[in-house]
C-alpha cells in the first residue's frame, strides 16, 4: 500500500503570534511552523495502514512549502514516514488557493501511489478547499470528512465513513482516490526516540516550478486571485466579570445576565 | 509546546527538541507520579529502568553500529534533564548508565564495543562506574583496589565506595592499580567486570539524603580473576581515561542538576499563585515574586551554560575540560538553591512530604559533591585559567 | 454583467440546509447594491422540493436533475453541473456554505473554472465591481477584508451570518439540463444515523460546552441537562472528546468546528489558544471554572468561580424555576 499524505507547514498556533505581512499576507517568518495538525491525524492514519500490510509499504510526504521547510517536517518522519517531498520555489510566495491546488496537482501527478491522504483544513488557512481542488485536477475520486479508511487492496476499492450531520455516510471509490482526514481517524502517535533519530538520514527531495514543468507567472502571489482590502481589529470584548460566592449566587448572576441579553 | 527551554530562541535543532518533547512528555505521564513513591520506598526504580529501554531513551548514548540512537552530548542531557524535572532518581538511570560506558565508548576496542554496547543500549545491562573508594574520593589518583596480572587475566582485590547502581549492574567498569611505582597519574587501569562473578560482592548499601531510589553500593572485590582482554585501554591509562570520562558526564549530572531546579521553581510557581494570604496570592508579594525571578533566572542560566557546553564538548574544544566543570558548577549550586528557595516559598507546606519541594532539594545536594565535587570544580577551571606554573 | 449564484446543499428539511437558505438571504440583499441577478441552483436526484424551499428566498432557481446527486457523493456531482453552467453563464459569484459539502464543491468548483476561492466569510458585501468578504482571521484576533482580483469568485460563508428571511412572495423555478464533463464517481454505499448525533453545532444559536473538567462521560449528563434546559447543542472540548466522553461531531477548536452562537456556557473549560480559536466570537461568554485565572478568564463576559457540578446544578434549577 503506497500513501501519499499532503503535509503544510504552519504558523504553530499555540504561539499566537500569526501575523500577516506588508504585503497583506501571512507572515511565515513571524512564527516557527509546524506540522498543521490535522494533518498529523491524516499522518496517522496513513502509518496505520501502512503497518497492516507492511510489505511494500510506504508513506511519502508531499508538501508545498518555503525552503525552511525541511526542518518542520522532521517530526514526520519522525513519525515514521519514509521520504518526503518539498515543491519549494520563491515564485511560490504568496500563493492562494488556485496556485496551491495546481502545484501540488502537478507534484501528485508525479507519484505512485493507492491514497492520497490531506488534513480537512489548515490552522492558518482554514479554507478547506484545497484537497477538492487538487483530486478534480487529477480525476481522482474524493472522499472527504473521513473518519474511517478501509482500503481493499484485492479489489483496489476503498470504503469511508464520511462524517455527517446524523451519523456518517459509507462511501466506497475506485483507488487510487483522495482522502481529506479528520480527527476523528485517532489521535497521532508521538515519535519514539528511534524514529527521531531515524528521520535524520530520511531523504526529502526537492522540486522547483521548473521541475515540475510549471511556469512560474502562472503561480504564486503575482497572479493571486485573491487579495486582502483592509484589516481592522475587533472590538475588545469588554473586561471579564468574576462573581465568587456560593453556588447558588454564581448560578442566579449568571440567569441575570442572560435574562438581562435575552437569551433565555 | 511552550514553557521555559521549550521556545523559539533556544536554538536546538528540529530534532534535538523533538527528543526533548518526547522525553518530557514521558516524564510528564509516566515518570511523574511515581517520584514520591520512589524516594519513600528507597528501592531501585526496576519499571522506571524498563520503561526507560523500551523507550529507547536507554540507547541514545550509544552508537547505531551497535544498536544505539547514536545521540550527540546535548541528546543525552535533554533526556537527563526532562526526566530529572520529574524525579531525579530516575534521571540518574540514564546519566550512570552513560557514565559507566563512556570508557568502553572513548578507549574500548571494536570487539569489546561489540561485547558490551549493544546489551547496553537495549537496556538488558546496566554499567555501573566505580572509581572512587573509602579513602580515595577527590584523590582519585590515590586508589589501593588492586589488579595483578595474572597469564592471560588479571586478579583484582580491594573496594569500592559509593558507587551509583552498584549493587544492580551487570557490568563494573572498576579502575585498579596495575603499577603501584608508576608516577601517580600512570598508575590505574579499567577493566570491565562482568558481574556475578566469583569475588565480587556488595558489602554495603547507604541510606542517604537524596536520590534515595538510586542504589549507592559499596563493592568488594576479592581476588576476582577478569581475563585481559577485559582490559580497557593500556596499561596505566586508567586515570587519563576517568578523567576524559568525567568531561562528558559531568555535563550530565550538571542536566540533572538543571532538571531538579526546573521542577522545583514550577512547583514553587504554581504554589505562590494559588495560596492566598492577606488578601492576594503570594506570588504577588514582591519579595515571592523576586525569589521565584532569580529562581528562573538561575535555572536558565545554568540551562543555556549546560547547552554552550554540549555544543563545546563534542565539538572537541581544546576548552572541553574548563567548559564540563563550567557547567557542573553553576548547575549544582543553582539546584541547590533553587530548591532551598522553593521550599522557603511553600513555607510549612514546602517542609513536608506532602510536597515534593523537600525531596528536591534533598535529591540537589548530591549534584554539589558526586563527579567531582564544586571544589574541584573550580580547581579545573582554575588551573585551565592560570595554566602550569613555569 | 455576471450573476451571483448560490448553490443550494442538501439537507434534513425540505431537503435543503439551513445555511443554503441564510446564504440565500445574505445574496438576496446583495442584488440591490451590486445591481446584479441573483440565482439559486439546486443540484438533486429529485431537485422539486429543495428548489422551491429555495425559491422562497430567491427571484430564480436552476434546477438540475441527477440520479447521481444521490447514488454518489454530492459535491463532486454538483460541482460537475455547477461548472459547465458557469462555463455558460459566467456569473461573478458563486456561494456555498462553509460546511463539509460547500467546502468541497467550492474546491472542486474552483479547479474546474478557475476562479479563485475566499472561505469562512462572516461577512459579503459588494464595492467597487466586485464581491468584497470579511473574514476573521488568526483565531479572531484580526478581520480581514478581500477581494478577487478579477472582481469574481466563489465564496464559502460560515452558518449564523445571516439570518434565513424569506422573500416577499417565491421566485420561479427553471429546469436546466448541462452536459459536460463529470467528475470520478464516489458511490454512497449506505447513510448511517447514530444516536446521540445531534443538530450541526456549528447552526447552534446557544452551546453548552464541557471540558476536562467535567470528569467523564456521566458528567456530560448536566451539561446535555443545561443545553437541554436553555434549547441549545452539547459542545465539548478536544480533551473531552479524546477521552471518549463525547464524539467528535461535537468538538469545537481547532481541529473541531468553529461556531459563532449567541451564548457559549463555558464549564470546566481552561480557555486555552486551540479551544479558544473555536468559540471566541461567540455573543456572551460564560465560564465556570475552579481556576480563577484560568485563561477563559481573559475573554468570558462572566467567570463564576467554583464547582461546576454546583453551579450547574444550581443553575439548572433556577432556570426550571423560571419555566415554571
Amino acid at each position: 500500500m503506497r500513501i501519499v499524505v499532503l503535509i503544510k507547514p504552519v504558523p504553530d498556533p499555540a504561539s499566537a503570534g500569526e501575523r500577516l505581512g506588508p504585503d497583506g499576507r501571512l507572515d511565515r517568518a513571524a512564527v516557527p511552523a509546524v506540522v498543521n495538525g490535522n494533518d498529523e491525524y491524516a499522518l496517522e492514519a496513513a502509518l496505520k495502514l501502512v503497518a497492516l500490510a507492511p510489505e511494500g509499504s510506504d508513506v511519502t510526504l508531499l508538501s508545498m512549502a518555503p525552503a525552511s521547510a525541511p526542518e518542520t517536517l522532521r517530526k514526520a518522519l519522525a513519525m515514521g514516514a519514509t521520504r518526503g517531498v518539498l515543491v519549494t520555489d520563491p515564485a511560490l510566495a504568496g500563493a492562494d488557493a488556485v496556485s496551491t491546488a495546481r502545484v501540488l496537482a502537478a507534484a501528485l501527478r508525479e507519484l505512485e501511489f493507492d491514497l492520497a491522504l490531506a488534513g480537512v483544513d489548515t490552522s492558518d488557512g482554514v479554507g478547506g478547499t484545497v484537497s477538492a481542488a487538487v483530486a478534480a485536477h487529477l480525476g481522482l475520486p474524493f472522499l472527504s470528512y473521513a473518519a474511517r479508511i478501509e482500503p481493499d487492496e484485492a479489489a483496489k476499492a476503498v470504503r469511508v465513513r464520511r462524517i455527517s450531520p446524523t451519523g456518517y455516510d459509507l462511501l466506497e471509490a475506485p483507488m487510487p482516490a483522495l482522502i481529506s482526514c479528520t480527527q476523528a481517524l485517532g489521535e497521532p502517535r508521538y515519535p519514539s526516540l528511534k524514529g527521531i533519530m531515524a528521520a535524520r538520514s530520511k531523504e526529502i527531495v526537492s522540486r522547483s516550478l521548473a521541475d515540475l514543468g510549471i511556469d512560474q507567472a502562472t503561480v504564486g502571489g503575482a497572479v493571486a486571485t485573491t487579495a486582502v482590502l483592509g484589516t481592522r481589529t475587533p472590538p475588545a470584548r469588554g473586561a471579564t466579570e468574576i462573581v465568587r460566592g456560593t453556588p447558588a449566587e454564581g448560578a442566579s448572576r449568571i440567569v441575570e445576565l442572560l435574562a438581562a441579553r435575552r437569551l433565555i | 509546546m511552550t514553557g521555559p527551554g521549550a521556545g523559539p530562541g533556544d536554538r536546538l535543532t528540529e530534532e534535538q527538541r523533538l527528543l526533548r518533547d518526547a522525553v518530557r512528555e514521558l516524564a510528564d505521564s509516566r515518570v511523574a507520579a511515581r517520584a514520591a513513591e520512589i524516594d519513600r520506598s528507597a528501592e531501585f526504580p526496576e519499571d522506571m529502568r524498563q520503561l526507560l529501554a523500551a523507550q529507547d531513551i536507554l540507547a541514545l548514548p550509544f552508537p547505531e553500529e551497535h544498536g544505539g540512537l547514536g545521540g550527540d552530548l546535548l541528546s543525552v542531557c535533554l533526556a537527563v534533564e526532562q526526566l530529572s524535572r520529574a524525579c531525579a532518581t530516575t534521571g540518574l538511570i540514564l546519566a550512570a548508565h552513560e557514565l559507566g560506558a563512556l570508557p568502553i565508548l572513548l578507549a574500548g576496542t571494536a570487539d569489546q564495543q561489540a561485547r558490551w554496547i549493544p546489551r547496553l543500549a537495549t537496556g538488558e545491562w546496566l554499567i555501573c562506574f566505580a572509581l572512587t573508594e573509602a579513602e580515595a574520593g577527590s584523590d582519585a589518583a590515590a586508589a589501593r583496589t588492586r589488579a595483578i596480572r595474572d597469564g592471560d587475566a588479571y586478579v583484582i582485590s580491594g573496594s569500592k565506595r559509593f558507587i551509583t547502581h552498584g549493587s544492580v549492574a551487570d557490568l563494573v567498569t572498576v579502575f585498579a592499580v596495575t603499577d603501584p611505582d608508576a608516577p601517580r597519574h600512570r598508575r590505574l587501569s579499567c577493566f570491565v567486570v562482568e558481574v556475578p562473578t566469583a569475588g565480587f560482592a556488595v558489602t554495603r548499601l547507604e541510606h542517604k539524603m537524596g536520590l534515595r531510589g538510586s542504589p549507592t553500593a559499596e563493592l568488594a572485590f576479592d581476588e576476582v580473576r577478569v581475563p585481559a582482554a577485559n582490559r580497557v585501554g593500556e596499561e596505566g591509562d586508567g586515570f587519563g581515561l576517568a578523567l576524559r570520562t568525567f568531561e562528558r558526564s559531568r555535563p550530565a549530572i550538571a542536566a540533572q542538576a538543571v532538571g531538579i531546579a526546573q521542577g522545583a521553581l514550577e512547583a514553587a510557581v504554581a504554589y505562590a499563585r494559588e495560596r492566598r494570604q492577606f488578601g492576594q496570592r503570594i506570588g504577588d508579594f514582591q519579595m515571592i515574586g523576586a525569589m521565584l525571578a532569580d529562581m528562573d533566572a538561575a535555572t536558565e542560566a545554568a540551562r543555556q551554560l549546560l547547552y554552550a557546553a554540549c555544543a563545546e564538548i563534542d565539538a572537541a574544544s581544546p576548552d572541553a575540560g574548563r567548559w564540563s566543570a563550567m557547567c557542573k558548577l553553576v548547575a549544582g549550586d543553582t539546584a541547590m538553591r533553587v530548591t532551598t528557595d522553593a521550599v522557603q516559598v511553600l513555607g510549612g507546606y514546602g517542609y513536608i512530604g506532602d510536597f515534593p519541594v523537600e525531596r528536591m532539594m534533598r535529591d540537589a545536594k548530591i549534584t554539589q559533591i558526586y563527579e567531582g565535587t564544586q571544589q574541584i570544580q573550580r580547581l579545573v577551571i582554575a588551573r585551565a585559567l592560570l595554566g602550569k606554573d613555569s | 454583467m455576471g450573476a451571483l449564484w448560490v448553490v443550494g446543499e442538501p439537507g434534513p428539511e425540505h431537503g435543503l440546509a439551513r445555511i443554503s437558505t441564510e446564504i440565500a438571504t445574505l445574496v438576496r440583499d446583495l442584488a440591490a447594491s451590486s445591481g446584479r441577478d441573483v440565482v439559486g441552483i439546486v443540484v438533486a436526484a429529485d431537485p422539486g422540493e429543495p428548489a422551491a424551499e429555495l425559491a422562497r428566498y430567491l427571484p430564480v432557481v436552476f434546477a438540475i436533475q441527477d440520479e447521481a446527486a444521490d447514488a454518489l457523493a454530492w459535491s463532486s456531482v454538483a460541482a460537475a453541473h455547477v461548472a459547465a453552467l458557469a462555463t455558460a453563464d459566467a456569473p461573478d459569484l458563486i456561494l456555498a456554505g462553509a460546511g463539509p459539502d460547500g467546502r468541497d464543491l467550492a474546491g472542486a468548483l474552483s479547479a474546474q473554472t478557475g476562479l479563485g476561492v475566499l472561505t469562512n466569510a462572516t461577512g459579503v458585501a459588494w464595492a467597487d465591481g466586485g464581491p468584497t468578504v470579511e473574514m476573521s482571521v488568526f483565531g479572531g484576533k484580526l478581520v480581514t477584508t478581500s477581494g478577487f482580483t478579477a472582481n469574481r469568485g466563489i465564496v464559502t460563508v460560515r452558518p449564523n451570518v445571516a439570518t434565513a428571511t424569506p422573500a416577499a412572495s417565491p421566485g420561479r423555478i427553471e429546469p436546466r439540463t448541462v452536459g459536460g464533463p463529470t467528475l470520478p464517481a464516489v458511490r454512497v454505499v449506505e447513510r448511517v444515523s447514530e444516536a446521540g448525533t445531534a443538530a450541526p453545532i456549528e447552526e447552534a444559536k446557544i452551546i453548552v460546552a464541557g471540558g476536562r473538567g467535567v470528569g467523564g462521560p456521566g458528567g456530560f449528563d448536566l451539561v446535555e441537562q443545561l443545553a437541554g434546559s436553555l434549547g441549545g447543542a452539547v459542545g465539548a472540548t478536544r480533551a473531552a472528546v479524546d477521552s471518549g466522553w463525547i464524539p467528535y461531531s461535537q468538538q469545537i477548536g481547532q481541529t473541531g468546528k468553529i461556531v459563532k452562537p449567541e451564548l457559549y456556557l463555558a464549564l470546566g473549560i481552561s480557555g486555552a489558544i486551540q479551544h479558544k480559536v473555536g468559540m471566541q466570537t461567540a455573543g456572551t461568554i460564560v465560564a465556570v471554572n475552579r481556576d480563577p485565572d484560568a485563561p477563559i478568564a481573559d475573554f468570558a463576559d462572566l467567570l463564576v468561580v467554583g464547582d461546576l457540578f454546583e453551579v450547574g446544578a444550581a443553575l439548572l434549577e433556577q432556570l426550571r424555576g423560571r419555566s415554571g
